[in-house]
């Protein structure tokens, strides 16, 4: 067993702390919560360069070739300073099974894109339900001539406005099981028939329900087999279950530095509140759930680093992460008195984004019920 | 990182489940966190001397002293499948193997060790240790103790009382905090150690029921105790250092065998639930307790990963400086859990006393429901844990 970071991660860690503390402080955030587009595309630019986009793709796709637990190093960092913008859509959800699904040719064609940040990525699932349940897919494809035509719409799709691509989770037939005939199609999102509303949320973030209507998609747009598109949403909601929880597991740290530094400032009755210990004890269950977050996400991040996923460990990380996320979040708003009450503060921001993460790639109870038939129930 | 078990490991877990399978009655009552150790006493040495032979008893310790050198990692493990298959006589009353031996090799004479260790090692009733740690005015305000102990010629002379004292019925040994410089500046300043003859003239053991009226815990009084000199442990008023050192030992124990023994109730209720009709279907299916269920798992799975982590710390040569006490807040949070979890799952069983026929799960429900809150106070209640925390972790000020 071994519990360390090599010490390339610790750089790479190092170098993107930097990097977002230079580029990407709160004002920034929420400059970009008001911002049209939602990201800063100069900012996109220098990711690209520093090799973010395609920091576990193959040199040949244009990538440096790191790992899985690298990338969860990198976007743990993206959580502490809550980076806005199309990253998680692009990579954790769209990226990644490009990468393990794609023909040759749609990886030679995509992924360089990817990697330059010339192109930005959204992935549509959810309907009206908002669960991740194969029943729950009704968006139509009918394969007409060399093309299949899409009627149907989705529901949070994060970033839709400003992407080029859009990875849609449509029914080509019907099976014995509601998993069976499920097909993901890519998806030009500027393309005739796409229509996109803006659903306001309360992150800050950019969400949209995007409608298809008569939309035609060429047979050479399909990612993995028609109809067995069940199995890369399997390897698509984990992977983005584990990448949001990175995201979650760095937030949670820095809303505890952030609690623990104003308990050591703050004075009431002469002495700073952090003497007290009815916030000590607080802060203690903080540290405690922070920690339990970052040491299941390891463990999960590191069974796909290897090529053995676990499932069960996945789920487990993801569920304590949606509950620990919100816990700490609503105590440290409590530690802070009223100014954690307030727009000027930094707690709310995390706070306020409690909600999107907790729904990304499952919530708890869809993670429990996956833990529950490990458990043989 | 590497979160893979090596050959070794996993060859201990399989060996220890044999040895588990081929020694335990069927019917073993599971309900040790309530009883504490030496219920029956005769058995439970008896097994001391069959993991003792097996070199288990003390594995991580060296060859020398009678252990075998295995890495924290595999006492880690040894401790998870301990608790898991409910060994009896594992733990010799927890002190002599898990802090007074680690304590001696840190901090003791060569003699002390020669003396001492070995025999703990061996399982025999010789071995068995006790701790005298609080006193009526001295419980987490542990630096407040009042034992005094007089040097006189070659010896010291102790006089004062402990209280809560596990397994003194039992022991042979004590290794009891002392005060030894009223006139220090701070209190923590004057503590030493020293170790006790429990057949020494001057101590008396008075038994103190547990709630369920099991004999876990005594009161000891020492009146006029002589003790040889060379029984000081380490430095004359330097003690403070050491208890603070052995109960970081005590407190990494928690999270290995707190998992080992929820493990086995979680995979018990488990199949409990699917066995168990209620309104024409299996409990299982019911959505609460799958929730609550999986939510403990969730928690073991925490759990685990705090153990090793904190093993794996260890063996690098570092000092933990907080990670006993959250590994100790959860384990103890998680016993809560699981017992009031499995109660709520036997739902009128869970009021069976444990040694009954009636009794589900060996007992180990109510013996969890009955003993939990014990054994959040032993070694550190929660409140103390997390002022730890607060204080060495997250650098907040003292604030007792």
């Amino acid at each position: 067993m071994d519990f360390s970071f090599t010490e390339e991660q610790d750089m790479l860690r190092i170098s993107a702390r930097d990097f977002l503390a230079k580029e990407c402080p709160k004002a920034k955030v929420r400059e970009m919560a008001k911002d049209e587009r939602g990201y800063d595309p100069q900012m996109w630019h220098s990711m690209a360069e520093l090799g973010w986009m395609g920091l576990i793709f193959p040199e040949e796709y244009g990538g440096m070739g790191a790992s899985f637990m690298d990338l969860v190093i990198l976007m743990e960092e993206m959580g502490k300073n809550i980076l806005p913008g199309p990253f998680f859509s692009t990579i954790a959800l769209c990226a990644l099974p490009l990468l393990e699904y794609g023909s040759s040719e749609q990886k030679t064609k995509f992924l360089p894109q990817i990697a330059e940040g010339e192109a930005i990525w959204t992935f549509a699932l959810a309907e009206s339900s908002g669960r991740y349940k194969a029943s729950e897919v009704k968006l139509r494809a009918v394969l007409k001539g060399a093309n299949y035509v899409l009627q149907g719409y989705k529901l949070f799709v994060t970033d839709a406005h400003v992407a080029d691509y859009i990875l849609v989770v449509g029914r080509t037939g019907e099976g014995k099981r509601p998993e069976d005939g499920i097909t993901l199609f890519m998806v030009d999102a500027r393309g005739p028939n796409v229509k996109m509303e803006v659903i306001p949320t309360i992150g800050g973030d950019r969400q949209f329900k995007v409608s298809f209507d008569r939309v035609a998609v060429p047979k050479d747009n399909i990612l993995g087999k028609v109809g067995n598109g069940w199995d890369v949403l399997d390897f698509i909601l984990q992977r983005a279950a584990v990448l949001k929880c990175a995201e979650m597991s760095g937030a949670c740290q820095a809303v505890l530095d952030m609690t623990s530094s104003y308990a050591r400032e703050r004075i009431q009755f002469d002495r700073p509140i952090g003497s007290f210990q009815a916030i000590q004890h607080k802060l203690a269950d903080m540290l405690i759930d922070v920690e339990a977050v970052q040491y299941l996400l390891y463990q999960a991040a590191w069974g796909i680093s290897v090529g053995s996923p676990s499932p069960w460990q996945i789920s487990a990380a993801k569920a304590k992460a949606n509950e620990a996320y919100q816990r700490i979040c609503i105590e440290a708003i409590a530690a802070h008195g009223a100014i954690g009450y307030t727009m000027d503060h930094d707690i709310g921001l995390y706070y306020r984004r409690v909600k999107a993460a907790q729904f990304v790639a499952g919530d708890t109870d869809l993670h429990r019920e996956v833990i529950a038939i490990g458990l043989g129930l | 990182m590497d979160f893979r078990l090596g050959k070794k490991e996993l060859a201990l877990k399989e060996e220890i489940r044999k040895f588990a399978e081929a020694e335990l009655p069927p019917d073993l009552v599971r309900n040790t966190v309530i009883d504490g150790e030496f219920r029956d006493f005769e058995f439970e040495i008896s097994m001391s001397r069959k993991l003792a032979q097996r070199g288990w008893l003390v594995m991580s310790w060296p060859e020398k002293y009678g252990g075998c050198g295995a890495s924290l990692l595999e006492q880690t493990i040894y401790e998870m499948e301990i608790a898991y298959w409910g060994i009896p006589g594992a733990w010799m009353g927890i002190s002599g193997i898990q802090w007074v031996g680690p304590c001696l090799m840190m901090f003791g004479t060569e003699e002390q060790r020669e003396k001492y260790l070995p025999l703990i090692a061996s399982g025999e009733k010789d071995g068995v240790w006790c701790t005298g740690y609080s006193e009526p005015n001295a419980g987490s305000d542990f630096a407040n103790i009042k034992t005094r102990a007089v040097r006189d010629g070659d010896d010291y002379i102790i006089n004062g009382q402990k209280v809560w004292t596990s397994a003194a019925h039992r022991a042979r040994w004590c290794w009891l905090a002392t005060r030894t410089n009223l006139n220090a500046a701070k209190k923590h300043q004057g503590i030493s150690i020293f170790i006790v003859d429990m057949k020494s003239p001057g101590v008396t053991v008075n038994p103190i029921l547990n709630y369920y009226g099991r004999h876990h815990f005594n009161e000891m009084f020492f009146d006029n105790v002589r003790v040889p000199a060379s029984n000081l442990v380490g430095e004359e008023n330097k003690g403070w250092y050491y208890l603070m050192q052995s109960l970081a030992f005590e407190r990494r124990s928690i999270a290995p065998t707190t998992y080992g023994s929820l493990k086995w109730i979680l995979e018990e209720l488990a199949k409990y639930a699917g066995q168990t009709e209620y309104e024409g279907q299996p409990l299982s299916q019911n959505p609460v307790i799958r929730a609550k269920l999986a939510d403990l798992a969730i928690d073991l799975e925490v759990l685990k990963m705090f153990a090793f982590q904190l093993a794996w710390r260890i063996s690098q040569g570092q000092i933990p400086v907080y990670e006993s006490s959250r590994n100790k807040i959860m384990g103890d949070d998680l016993m809560r859990q699981g017992a009031i979890t499995g109660a709520e799952i036997l739902g009128i069983y869970s009021q069976v006393d444990p040694d009954s026929e009636w009794a589900k799960l060996n007992g180990a429900i109510q013996g969890a429901y009955l003993g939990f809150p014990g054994q959040a106070i032993a070694a550190g209640t929660a409140e103390i844990e997390k002022s730890i925390i607060a204080q060495f972790r997250l650098g907040l000020p003292k604030s007792y």
